[in-house]
């Protein structure tokens, strides 16, 4: 069973599509990112999978439930923090913990303690006391230990320093749990995501853009720069799989989208017989900037 | 803190540079054959790094025989022959590469690349090998 399915969903906003035919899959036990700019959906998404919001068509199920039909049985399994979560601010730290305790059979004793040292939180409190940080570690405390069998973290590191950041990623793996663990994490912090998500799912304008393990990703962008010695290539012919092409005057550099695929005879050969040719690994914010920039430039469509 | 040095670079896949880094730790004698390697929880957390991905780099190091998986004690180094040559030119392999890529581009000659080397190797010559191997 997949820990979420979401089958061409669609949401209308009025006249606005926020969500056009959107298709995921997340598998059970994986950490999956879900990455795109403003506005491209993501948090409709969420707040579908949650039933925050109904879909206008489509449909998604969530550990095996269809999202329409989500109630407080389901919500006990899943863990939900969002960056606009809204906490009792009378309440102290202790308070909540107490209040949230008895809502959740499978809540761990154990794992609150251990959290609530890492997190380096004073029990005592009042919430409305507390830096936006550690609103935020307590909102995450407080979902991680009742054990969810699934973590939805909607931009959770948005506007938190990078230590904070770090405590957030330690709480999380902390409360992992090998194999039955599966965390789906909306973010723009491309750096912090590379690390830690296994599958990566990239949406743009509602729609699914890319959806793929992490490694693959990684393995398959490389940039390439060909230094011509004196040559004149055929720029025109270049396979459509490589992108952002740039040529000064004794060296080419492009982006290509299909370097894991090439076995012994590597296409570069053919194109530039003579000239020195390196590859260069790119990270995950260079894969996601060369996405999106080259998707704008050119009009004709891409292979990704 | 983990029993092996790695500094995690963004853009390569994470399980690669893991089974790198633990071999390189094996044949430069930070790792002995016996010791307890950490395990998928606590390399996990010291690397920020998704279970699953720390999961598939020990399976990787157990499949290659660089680790070996003991009932009741968890993973521990498997013995290795001290200084096995081969082993080590093969985990140069890459920086080999990079360094005569960039030579030709750079238009240098081997001999000149050579002598380079073995400055540094002089350079860094001490009365004290620890990590020779013979």
């Amino acid at each position: 069973m997949n820990a979420i399915e979401i089958n061409n969903l669609t949401r209308r906003y009025g006249r606005t599509d926020a969500l056009v035919d959107l298709s995921l899959t997340v598998h059970t036990g994986s950490i999956f990112a879900l990455l795109g700019p403003n506005g491209a959906g993501k948090t409709t998404t969420i707040k579908i999978l949650m039933n925050l919001i109904p879909p206008t068509s489509g449909r998604a199920t969530v550990l095996g439930v269809e999202s329409t039909r989500i109630g407080p049985k389901e919500r006990a399994q899943i863990g939900y923090v969002s960056e606009n979560q809204t906490l009792p601010l009378w309440m102290s730290v202790r308070q909540l913990l107490d209040y949230c305790r008895p809502f959740y059979p499978s809540w761990d004793r154990n794992l609150e303690t251990t959290l609530l040292k890492q997190f380096n939180l004073p029990e005592d409190r009042k919430l409305k006391h507390l830096s936006r940080g550690m609103l935020m570690k307590v909102a995450l405390m407080s979902a991680l230990s009742y054990r969810p069998k699934l973590l939805v973290l909607d931009e959770p590191f948005s506007g938190l320093d990078p230590l904070v950041r770090d405590d957030f990623v330690q709480g999380i793996l902390e409360a992992s749990d090998l194999g039955n663990w599966t965390v789906f994490i909306s973010s723009h912090d491309i750096d912090e995501i590379e690390r830690l998500a296994d599958h990566v799912g990239v949406i743009d304008g509602g729609r699914t853009k890319l959806n793929e393990s992490s490694e693959s990703l990684l393995m398959r962008f490389r940039r390439i720069e060909v230094n011509l010695q004196g040559q004149t290539p055929l720029l025109e012919e270049m396979p459509t799989n490589w992108l952002a092409v740039d040529r000064a005057s004794e060296r080419v550099i492009f982006i290509d989208s299909r370097y894991s695929e090439y076995t012994a005879d590597s296409p570069y050969q053919r194109y530039f017989p003579d000239a020195v040719v390196t590859s260069h690994p790119m990270t995950l914010r260079e894969i996601f900037l060369t996405l999106f920039r080259s998707d704008r430039k050119t009009s004709v469509g891409i292979r990704l | 803190m983990l029993p092996f040095s790695i500094g995690l670079k963004l853009g390569l896949p994470v399980t690669e540079q893991i089974v790198f880094a633990v071999k390189k730790a094996v044949v430069g004698g930070q790792l002995q054959t016996g010791d307890k390697f950490p395990s998928v929880r606590v390399l996990s957390q010291e690397l920020r790094i998704s279970p699953n991905t720390a999961h598939k780099a020990i399976a990787a190091l157990v499949d290659e025989g660089v680790l070996v998986a003991t009932p009741a004690i968890g993973t521990v180094v498997a013995p290795h022959e001290a200084g096995d040559r081969k082993d080590c030119a093969h985990l140069l392999g890459a920086e080999v590469e990079r360094l005569v890529v960039e030579a030709k581009n750079l238009g240098i000659e081997q001999e000149d690349v050579q002598a380079a080397v073995a400055a540094h190797w002089e350079k860094l010559e001490t009365p004290d090998r620890r990590y020779s191997h013979k």
